[in-house]
């Protein structure tokens, strides 16, 4: 397995943000974790980066614990999410000159080239990141993510700044790099479309519990107790969102 | 400790000074203003020959000294500050970038900025007012390392404070030198003091570096014993600063503060 994730736990005082999950993804899969506001997907992702200790349970990236083998981990897998920034001052080449020093990228100049003429953004390479749109930016992310190949890339939500056309682009081209490297993919979106389109396996989450795993149909299948011919993620999503309302509503 | 990772972190930081004029205002601007204003009050106390001699080169020499002991600590918390304030925090740290070697590429950048300050002052105390601090360096250089460490593990204090408590305590990266400059007897001697603050000051390094700077200029000796003592407070406070840091870097990720820090 390349991810495994066993009984893991967070909590912050009373509130638990992820509630004993397990689950794995094997290699060169791309598995949507999925689930309405805070049912735990982005604190997944930060306790897998390290980012945020687990109070138990178990992560465990390409056979190693990150306790003990971050460096060798981190160095194999990369990350993005709109939510985070760059230094605003820094033009895109700088920032990504700094990260391609991090990860040891050899010929870094190429390899920055290569991936913003992929994303698109190889117009703004000497511009500040202060002077790009939110979707610029996102995309700029996404050319730090692929900086070293990763065998594993971790996406919160990765195009939720993208306007649709962007969006669209932005789809393809993971996809393209994913079947030519056979990176393998943990994919975090509200945008049910997309996940039912890119992804092999959905992770279903809320409350911080996974309540389905399996192909899109599956879980479709699984949590709106019916058959199905087809996936509906969309109809899955807006079930368990009302009824994570509902719920709120009544406490 | 990857050295092209420390590389980097300096490249990150260099980068930064290149495009942020705050950086030239802190490095050149601060310094400038200060030792001009010292050194027109030397002139001052000089037309009037109202003092003993030797007192003007320790003020204009605690001048320069003070002022890279206060551009270290504080440049290094305000580098640590400008990943918050640009959430670069999470990228960083979300890459095989350990907090030791992002910490050791701050020290080497903040030390090639106060160094630069520490030039200009030197420079213009010489040029304006045939201050020559340059032939005393050597024994001042002993002196200069421990304020540099003093400085290092306050820095490193402050911003493991910031790490936990995020920008609540960013105030602490500009005025915790200011907190110990009445202790630290930059401009006057430990005597000068009350005698029951006598005994705090005598804990501070930065005091040890004064007094010993002063033996220096005035005497032309160098004090054995105030480099050592110096020294020997660093070791202590360093080592209690590195174990306060990662308490305080432990607490903030399992607060999960590293990735809502801004």
């Amino acid at each position: 397995m390349l991810v495994t994730i066993e009984r893991l736990t967070k909590f912050y005082g009373k509130f638990t943000a992820v509630d004993d999950v397990s689950f794995v993804v094997q290699p060169g899969e791309i598995a949507g974790l999925v689930g309405p506001n805070g049912a735990g997907k982005t604190t997944i992702i930060h306790v897998m980066l390290g980012l945020i200790s687990p109070n138990a349970g178990a992560v465990r990236l390409f056979g190693k614990s990150l306790e003990t083998d971050r460096e060798q981990i981190l160095q194999r897998l990369n990350f993005t999410t709109p939510y985070m920034a760059f230094p605003a001052r820094l033009t895109v080449l700088e920032n990504l000159t700094v990260f391609a020093r991090i990860y040891a990228i050899r010929n870094p100049a190429a390899k920055i080239n290569e991936l913003l003429d992929r994303f698109g953004i190889a117009q703004f390479r000497n511009k500040p990141i202060s002077r790009l749109s939110s979707g610029e930016t996102t995309r700029v992310g996404l050319c730090k993510a692929f900086l070293n190949n990763p065998e594993l890339l971790l996406l919160d939500e990765p195009t939720a700044y993208l306007d649709i056309q962007a969006a669209l682009q932005v789809r393809d081209v993971l996809l393209e790099l994913q079947r030519s490297s056979g990176t393998t993919i943990l994919y975090t979106s509200h945008n049910m479309h997309e996940v039912q389109r890119i992804c092999d396996k959905i992770i279903f989450l809320q409350h911080g519990k996974v309540i389905a795993t399996g192909t899109p149909i599956e879980v479709t299948r699984r949590i709106l107790k019916e058959h199905r011919e087809a996936p509906a993620l969309d109809e899955v999503f807006i079930r368990i969102a009302g009824r994570q309302s509902d719920e709120a509503a009544s406490n | 400790m990857k050295l092209h990772r420390i590389k980097a972190v300096v490249l990150r930081h260099a980068y930064e000074v290149r495009h942020n004029a705050n950086h030239i205002t802190y490095m050149v601007y601060w310094p400038v203003v200060n030792i001009l204003v010292w050194g027109f009050f030397t002139l001052y106390l000089r037309h009037g020959d109202r003092l003993q001699p030797g007192v003007l080169s320790c003020l204009l020499g605690a001048v320069i000294l003070w002022g890279l002991f206060n551009a270290f600590q504080r440049d290094m918390a305000v580098g640590f500050l400008e990943e918050l304030w640009s959430r670069n925090l999470v990228s960083l740290f979300a890459s095989p970038l350990s907090v030791s070697e992002y910490v050791t590429g701050l020290i080497t950048i903040t030390l090639a900025k106060a160094m630069v300050g520490l030039f200009v002052e030197s420079l213009i105390a010489w040029l304006f007012y045939h201050y020559d601090i340059f032939p005393m360096l050597p024994a001042l250089i002993p002196f200069i390392l421990n304020l540099t460490l003093f400085a290092l593990a306050i820095g490193i204090a402050v911003t493991g404070l910031i790490f936990r408590y995020t920008t609540k305590f960013q105030a602490m990266a500009w005025s915790f030198a200011g907190i110990l400059m009445p202790l630290s007897c930059v401009f006057y001697p430990l005597s000068s003091l009350p005698p029951f603050l006598r005994p705090i000051a005598w804990m501070l390094p930065t005091t040890q570096s004064f007094e010993g700077m002063r033996t220096a200029i005035e005497q032309g000796v160098f004090s054995v014993a105030h480099f050592r003592w110096g020294l020997e407070l660093n070791i202590v406070y360093f080592f209690f600063a590195v174990v306060f840091f990662r308490r305080m870097f432990e607490a903030a990720r399992m607060r999960g503060l590293l990735v809502k820090m801004e």
